[in-house]
């Protein structure tokens, strides 16, 4: 059997070489791709192609696997099984600098610059022009190549400026020069328009159809699905790391794409009319918060039972402000009420003793202690109520520890487990522990479901209402406007730091979501001149 | 079903944690038991006493020192705190102060150097490294200022104050020694155990090291905790410098650098790692009795001291190369090969083949038995044969496909260097 599966196997790919080789080349194909991680199968037997000039996008929920397979192709991680072929050709990428020196460029949505370099600097890193036989560097030849460079993809920048002071958009602009200039074939573009406005959406795709028509093939991974009938040729729909379907643009609608992201998990229903009244009492208020660059007089109104969305692009503030509410920044100037009572949070501890309680977007980073036991992770902030005399009283952290664990569903083999064994869905419901363990009536959500899979999201909505009915108010800070529009009683838009408007359930649509989201930027930036 | 889940994540258990607090005693023993056999009267209560006499003062600031290390920080002032503590009780003792109030002070003067330390590095922010390197050479300097660069000499047993030599080492008039150092080393390593586990600073200890942000926004005050945690590790390096005033009588000025290497040593061979969050006492202590045995047992085999300091280095790059392709393995995700599924199949077999002759045994048919008995011994053998073959064949598989993708790499990279670009090259 095995002898005969082989046999197919290098037949086939034989086949396939030789044949891609004299009919028209598929720019790459991949097969088969599977990977693992601790506690997810995060790709399951994934298939994906590219032509010559063709925009590919790429969509799914979060953690549907568009990055991991994209990291796979560009050699950041390794697949388990799968063979990928590139112009034809069986070819496994060993790391990002290989990839992108055989013509595979990937913009992250994290753009990786060294900002204190010039821009020229930056595109010709580790291939620097020299003179006097290699000694010494030839900055005016490395301008003179980056402005053709910038010429020819009409781009309207200038080399010897350091990278740190361009905007987003600009540095972007940058880094596809950059793949560029490296005889790019590919380029992956990792949700690149998140952070830009409408005009400065318009110029990429300018720059995208451009490179489209010299051959380029791209794949375009975004959460904003309108674009894709924009710019796509054909569009891939992940969801839980398989692959739904392929499909022309042209033939798809965007409600299809919609249906196939989402499959037949039952979500809780969308609100339509919110369940709180303005009679609800106000919980927590903001009075003219001001901290860092992107809290600018902020004043909201949280009330009692309710879920307050927050929307509005990466970069406008929203983090920042719950940061600003939670202690974990310094504010310079406003105040916060909770409970109707003037509160002083100088720290996230006085945060905590006031009852509330702040999930960061970035778990890794700011939530989890991944080397420590699940139980360690959920009593964190609570142990002032396990503690009895000189000693914690080990027998309540355990049994609180499996209560949560049992009715939050969290899958996990021991209250001892490493939280690493965890997947991303089981590591946010520890969290979630975490705070309602520590009895925080005033929860703040940030980008709750980033990360996990389908199944977890719905547990985790689910879960919010619960609250709510019970009688906790959260804050809930997403990216994504189907999760807000699905969740809150009310929104907040918030745009370079400022609110630029609140809806209320009734009225908020995408569209008005986006354009308070993105108009307001324009105001601001017309308004006050220097920011 | 549950059953099964639960012997499933003991395994697991035993995995992570077990075989790693099963290592480092492990090679205690072996080390001793190879010296024992090889060494020069080396099994013998004398070199025993030697061994614990040796690991004191190491062993009290290693502890102080694990604390630190699991709260994410380090701490390279605790040998010249131990010392200048040490000098300045001595001090104290020959300006007329009594003996017990000289001791007290001797403690108090380590936990100062540890407050000092834990301001400067929770409240100024300075890095741990360079604030302790700091407090090492003030701490050094504060030492000889105060002794006036002379040595001090604590009183020998008979002479007045002599008693709290015994709290090291008593000597019974018979002529019998008995360590009383170790049963105070244990005290001070069950108190410190405890706190580590099972009170809130043990567990926020464990939380800072592992993630400070996590632990900030969780609402633990971390500057209080880190603070106190500096405290600990001057307070046991005060311990320290009185365990050398007692086994060494004489404190010269101008020491201890270097002793606090041997304890970051002795920490990591006992599995506390530096990057914080992981790290037992038990294990530290088993790190110093590993020092000292080795420091015992090279001069019984006729090798010089300079030996131990190579073997203990040998020892420390040992124990984390261990320890990290440990916690690699544990963190793998396996993926089930034909192999893999092939033994699943054949144990589960093998188990219903176990389980029918325990029901055969219980009737008692002994022919039965045998035939049972062999056969599942030659399951047993197949297996064995059957899953190396087939693991040997995955092996040669992927290292073909390996060959192969680097063959097609390099070709292909050539081809692509010379085939015409859609863009003009740049």
């Amino acid at each position: 059997m095995a002898e005969i599966g082989r046999f197919i196997q290098g037949f086939s790919r034989l086949i396939i070489r030789k044949g891609v080789m004299s009919v028209a080349a598929k720019l790459l194909s991949m097969e088969k791709i599977d990977k693992r991680f601790t506690g997810v199968h995060a790709l399951r037997q994934v298939n994906f192609d590219l032509d010559e000039g063709e925009i590919h996008a790429l969509v799914g929920e979060n953690g549907a696997g568009k990055s991991t397979l994209m990291n796979i192709l560009v050699g950041i991680i390794q697949k388990d099984s799968g063979q990928i072929y590139y112009m034809g050709h069986l070819f496994n990428a060993h790391d990002p600098k290989h990839a992108l020196e055989m013509g595979i460029g990937i913009i992250h949505q994290e753009l990786n610059m060294m900002d204190h370099l010039t821009v020229a600097q930056n595109i010709f890193i580790g291939r620097e022009f020299t003179k006097m036989g290699g000694i010494l560097l030839d900055k005016r030849e490395q301008n003179k190549r980056a402005e053709e460079l910038f010429t020819r993809l009409k781009m309207n920048i200038d080399p010897t400026e350091q990278v740190g002071r361009l905007t987003v958009a600009k540095q972007q602009m940058v880094e596809i020069a950059k793949a560029v200039s490296h005889r790019l074939r590919i380029l992956i573009l990792d949700e690149p328009t998140a952070a830009l406005t409408d005009t400065e959406i318009a110029e990429l795709f300018t720059i995208m159809r451009d490179l489209k028509s010299q051959g380029v093939g791209m794949i375009h991974i975004s959460h904003r699905l309108e674009e894709i009938h924009q710019i796509a040729d054909r569009v891939t729909v992940l969801r839980d790391g398989e692959v739904v379907d392929t499909k022309k643009t042209s033939e798809v609608t965007k409600a299809q794409i919609i249906n196939m992201m989402v499959g037949r998990v039952i979500y809780e229903q969308p609100k339509i009319k919110s369940l709180v009244g303005p009679e609800a009492p106000v919980v927590l208020r903001a009075h003219k918060l001001n901290a860092g660059k992107l809290v600018r007089d902020v004043s909201f109104e949280l009330r009692k039972g309710e879920i307050l969305g927050f929307s509005g692009l990466i970069g406008s503030g929203r983090t920042e402000t719950a940061r600003a509410i939670f202690g974990a920044d310094e504010v310079q100037s406003g105040w916060i009420e909770v409970n109707g009572k003037r509160a002083k949070i100088r720290s996230p501890s006085d945060a905590v003793a006031k009852g509330i309680g702040y999930l960061s977007e970035d778990r890794k980073r700011f939530e989890l202690a991944i080397n420590l036991s699940v139980k360690d992770n959920m009593v964190m902030a609570a142990y002032d109520q396990f503690q009895s005399s000189l000693f914690i009283d080990a027998r309540k952290v355990q049994d609180v520890t499996q209560k949560y664990i049992d009715r939050l569903n969290i899958k996990t083999p021991s209250i001892e487990q490493l939280l690493r064994n965890l997947s991303g869905g089981n590591q946010q419901k520890v969290v979630v522990a975490k705070w309602l363990i520590c009895n925080c009536d005033i929860l703040i959500f940030d980008e709750p479901t980033r990360g996990i899979d389908v199944g977890a999201k719905s547990e985790i909505y689910t879960l919010m209402n619960e609250l709510t009915k019970e009688g906790k108010s959260i804050i809930m800070i997403s990216s994504e406007l189907p999760e807000i529009l699905r969740m809150s009683d009310r929104i907040i838009v918030m745009c370079e730091g400022r609110i630029t408007g609140e809806l209320p359930i009734e009225e908020a649509s995408q569209e008005a979501i986006m354009s308070l989201a993105t108009m307001g930027r324009q105001a601001v930036l017309t308004g006050s001149g220097t920011e | 079903m549950t059953s099964e889940n639960v012997s499933v994540s003991r395994m697991q258990w035993f995995k992570e944690r077990g075989l790693k607090y099963a290592l480092a005693p492990a090679a205690l023993i072996i080390l001793y038991v190879f010296f024992g056999i090889f060494g020069m009267n080396y099994f013998s209560y004398p070199t025993l006493v030697n061994i614990i006499d040796a690991s004191y003062y190491i062993g009290f600031i290693s502890m102080g020192v694990t604390f630190v290390i699991i709260s994410g920080g380090i701490d390279l002032s605790v040998g010249t705190v131990m010392m200048a503590s040490a000098l300045i009780g001595g001090v104290a003792l020959k300006h007329g102060v009594p003996m017990l109030p000289s001791l007290l002070l001797i403690i108090l003067v380590g936990t100062g150097f540890g407050f000092f330390n834990g301001l400067i590095v929770s409240r100024l922010k300075l890095p741990p490294f360079i604030a302790t390197l700091g407090t090492m050479m003030i701490s050094m300097g504060v030492g000889s200022i105060v002794s006036n660069v002379q040595s001090a000499t604590f009183p020998i047993r008979g002479q007045p104050g002599g008693w709290y030599k015994n709290l090291f080492l008593y000597l019974s008039p018979e002529g019998g020694m008995i360590p009383t150092g170790a049963i105070l080393l244990l005290l001070v390593g069950i108190i410190c155990h405890l706190i580590l586990s099972n009170t809130k600073l043990g567990r926020y200890t464990y939380a800072i090291g592992s993630n400070i942000e996590a632990a900030r926004l969780s609402g633990v005050d971390v500057q209080k905790w880190q603070m106190m945690v500096y405290v600990i590790s001057g307070a046991t390096a005060g311990i320290g410098g009185i365990s050398y005033a007692a086994i060494y009588t004489t404190v010269l000025p101008a020491q201890g650098q270097g002793f606090e290497l041997y304890a970051i040593a002795a920490a990591v061979i006992g599995g506390t790692s530096l990057s914080g969050g992981v790290g037992t006492i038990w294990g530290t202590i088993i790190g110093v009795f590993i020092m000292s045995v080795l420091a015992t047992g090279l001069p019984a085999m006729n090798l010089q001291a300079h030996w131990q300091t190579f073997f203990t280095g040998v020892i420390v790059i040992g124990a984390v190369l261990l320890d990290m392709y440990r916690t690699k393995k544990a963190s793998e995700v396996r993926i089930e090969t034909a192999a893999d599924m092939y033994k699943a199949e054949m144990s589960e077999k093998i188990a219903s083949m176990k389980r029918e002759l325990s029901s055969l045994k219980a009737s008692g048919d002994r022919d039965k038995v045998a035939d049972l008995q062999k056969e599942i011994a030659a399951a047993r053998r197949e297996l064995k044969a059957t899953f190396a073959a087939k693991k040997a064949e995955e092996k040669a598989e992927q290292a073909r496909i390996r060959a192969e993708e680097r063959a097609a790499d390099h070709e292909f990279s050539e081809m692509l260097k010379h085939k015409d670009h859609p863009i003009d090259n740049i």
